[in-house]
């Protein structure tokens, strides 16, 4: 690192030239990331690749030579690199503990068109298409199906309103789930709480594994070896390192997967609506 | 201290012998920016953080570009990394005894320093009220909407911009000190402390530009 020479005037002299130069590069490369911006030639991970590189090298640049260090002592680098060691650091772990946002793996919406057939059985809740009108099914019926008609006051279908549409999702993970219409016309929301609470009763005659949890009278607890039957009861004041009780209700909400038929007043399709899904601090939507 | 007497003892400042074999002052300085690191390292990591938690505004992408100049920010970009040669032609000048080099790198720095705050001054000015109201960035709201990133990028930008302010007020009274006639090269180490906090002020904005404003432009 020390590299002080026998003319020490003669030394600086030529340091003007490499302090020069380093400063044309810098500006050279400050340049080449701000081109590289505008010519967007690369996809969006590589161009943040290319930046973080370029700045390395400035950076480095600067603190080797600007900064002197490659003439100092070593101790002042090993000063500077702990602050900046800590400070790398510090920001990867404040990254890898923040939770991962959550997918929309699937989202579809389409309208229920299932043509009423009189051979068929329905069940209450279905719907079935006669022409342009929908019907819902009123009570459990097998074949032969009584015929829908608008005016019927038969308790079995009931004329709706509308188009009924099913909705279907799939996501990651996540606490909170919106599904709104983009359409003012054709006005839909929807807005629940997906998490699922677990609720396995316990029983001495089943295997557990690492991470079960079960429930006993109002108590939760959580299996911290695995086990095969017969199995140790779980009790409040247990010392057994097999179960351990928990507080609170232990909730399961990753790839949570749900439906909905809904009637609306218009014909729609998937692009007409959006998903919003929470997980903790984030809000993640598709569309 | 004429400046021949000053190149006359140029190079021949001897610092206290000290068991690192550094001056305690420069041990101090490097220590204290390794804290500055962590300090920094800590503000950017939040609005990375952040940007990527709260990444909407009002329902749609916060696409920032709406209101950053990035030709602005490049042109001061450039100002700052010329400053920096100024500022080390400077450490060299003293180190050789040659006063009135110093002076007028001393100065050099300064008037760039400037011109980096004065565009810092006009950024945020522009970024609280844009020609187009819905795109005005406060430190708790864009258009008008609840969000976090004027937030962290005034505490980020403006803490950098404080430290520049503090380097050159430090400049400035040496450039005073300059007109005493007594500077000489005993000041070296000084000066040379006030380069190596100058520079650090540099290398920080060599990660802020594009981290916080080109990587921006990214997707």
């Amino acid at each position: 690192m020390s590299g002080h020479s026998e003319d020490p005037i003669a030394e600086e002299s030529k340091r003007f030239f490499t302090f020069f130069n380093l400063s044309m590069l810098l500006v050279a490369i400050t340049g080449i990331e701000i081109v590289i911006i505008y010519v967007q030639t690369f996809d969006g991970a590589s161009i943040i690749g290319v930046l973080f590189a370029t700045s390395i090298v400035k950076f480095v640049g600067v603190v080797t030579w600007f900064m002197h260090l490659k003439w100092d002592k070593i101790l002042n680098t090993i000063l500077f690199l702990m602050g900046l060691v800590i400070a790398v650091f510090t920001f990867f772990a404040v990254i890898y503990m923040s939770d991962d946002p959550p997918k929309v793996i699937e989202f579809n919406v389409a309208s229920v068109e299932n043509d009423w057939s009189a051979d068929a059985g329905y069940s209450s809740g279905d719907y079935v298409k006669i022409d342009d009108s929908y019907f819902l099914c009123l009570s459990d019926h097998s074949s032969p199906s009584p015929s829908p008609t608008e005016k019927s006051s038969s308790p079995t279908w009931e004329k709706v309103n509308g188009v009924p549409h099913e909705f279907n999702w799939k996501v990651s993970t996540g606490d909170l789930i919106e599904i709104n219409s983009l359409k003012p016309e054709n006005p839909f929301f929807h807005h629940y709480n997906p998490v699922v609470s677990v609720e396995n009763d316990w029983s001495a005659e089943t295997d557990y594994s690492s991470g079960d949890y079960v429930k006993i009278d109002d108590s939760y607890f959580l299996c911290l070896s695995d086990h095969s039957s017969p199995s140790p009861s779980p009790t409040e004041k247990s010392s057994s390192p097999t179960w351990e009780k928990v507080n609170g209700v232990p909730h399961d909400n990753d790839n949570i997967e749900g439906s909905l038929i809904s009637v609306l007043e218009k014909k729609a399709s998937t692009e007409d609506f959006r998903i919003k899904v929470r997980s903790e601090a984030f809000w993640v939507e598709n569309n | 201290m004429s400046e021949a007497s000053a190149s006359a003892h140029a190079l021949d400042h001897h610092e206290p012998v000290t068991s690192t074999g550094i001056p305690n002052k420069k041990v101090l300085m490097w220590a204290f920016l390794g804290s500055d690191c962590m300090f920094f390292g800590t503000l950017i990591s939040t609005h990375l953080i952040y940007r990527k938690i709260s990444a909407t505004v009002g329902g749609n992408f916060l696409d920032i570009r709406d209101i950053f100049d990035i030709e602005l920010t490049s042109f001061s970009t450039f100002i700052l990394l010329a400053s920096s040669l100024f500022m080390a032609l400077a450490v060299s000048a003293i180190h050789k005894g040659n006063l009135s080099s110093t002076r007028w790198m001393l100065f050099g720095t300064i008037i760039f320093g400037l011109i980096f705050l004065a565009c810092q001054v006009y950024e945020f000015t522009h970024f609280v009220q844009p020609p187009d109201p819905q795109h005005a960035l406060t430190l708790s709201t864009y258009g008008g909407e609840p969000h976090v990133f004027g937030s962290t990028f005034y505490v980020l930008t403006g803490t950098h911009g404080t430290h520049v302010a503090i380097g050159v007020f430090w400049l400035l009274g040496w450039l005073a000190y300059s007109f005493t006639g007594k500077m000489s090269t005993a000041d070296a180490l000084d000066i040379e402390c006030c380069g190596l906090y100058w520079h650090f002020v540099d290398i920080v904005w060599i990660i802020i530009f594009p981290v916080i404003y080109l990587m921006e432009y990214a997707f």
